[in-house]
């Protein structure tokens, strides 16, 4: 009972900490305010990181405006579905076989290779005089 | 010889170490995913002890990336009251 309730009360506290950052976040441009932390990478070296842009990003999701979300960060855009379908997995107790399959198919070894990779060209290319009105 | 194909593998962190990547602008992330895949090799091996062993190490990087990246927030924000807003940009 007392961990039910426990269990309770974090998703809560969750799910309004989570509801007040989204309401900041929609409010916010962080493009236009000078609250919001930026990168120490890009202050530091000049170039951008595989997040930087992340924060404008959320703002755009959060307005419905996708292709200024995807101008801003087009990886944070891409990874959410992935990301959701992630958490969901993460979620499933006792896994069925083509479950099991499925999981290893889009978060096994060869998938997380596939992502550091993507990662690591992203972070490459955004930094590319050609590539940078892209990503 | 015990077999592997048929049990789920010890946590990978792989959503939360993208999610730390991509948010906290710190290499923990990627040193999180880097884990990941050992997870996932080791595991696949049949090496369960060296699998759950990743985990943990794939946990505690993207646990310090987390708390890393709030930490250089609340110091921005700091610095920010101190020094002014206006004056960070």
């Amino acid at each position: 009972m007392i961990n039910y309730a426990r269990k309770i009360l974090k998703w809560s506290i969750g799910i309004i900490i989570v509801a007040i950052f989204a309401l900041l976040y929609r409010i916010n441009d962080p493009d236009r305010s000078n609250y919001f932390p930026k990168c120490p990478f890009y202050k530091l070296t000049g170039y951008k990181c595989p997040g930087c842009g992340s924060q404008r990003a959320i703002h755009h999701l959060l307005n419905a405006e996708f292709c200024q979300a995807f101008k801003e960060n087009a990886l944070l855009v891409i990874s959410i579905p992935y990301l959701l379908t992630g958490f969901t997995f993460d979620l499933i107790k006792n896994p069925g076989e083509r479950m099991l399959k499925w999981r290893k198919a889009l978060f096994g070894k060869k998938a997380i290779y596939i992502i550091l990779s993507l990662i690591i060209a992203f972070w490459i290319l955004r930094n590319i005089p050609y590539f940078q009105h892209l990503l | 010889m015990e077999t592997t194909s048929n049990q789920t593998p010890p946590k990978t962190w792989l959503v939360e170490s993208i999610l730390v990547t991509l948010f906290c602008c710190l290499p923990f992330g990627i040193a999180g995913i880097v884990n990941a895949a050992k997870v996932e090799s080791k595991f696949n091996a049949g090496d369960i002890d060296g699998a759950n062993k990743a985990s943990a190490d794939a946990k505690k990087w993207t646990t310090i990336g987390f708390w890393g990246g709030i930490a250089v927030a609340v110091i921005y924000i700091i610095i920010g009251l101190i020094i002014g807003f206006d004056k960070l940009r």
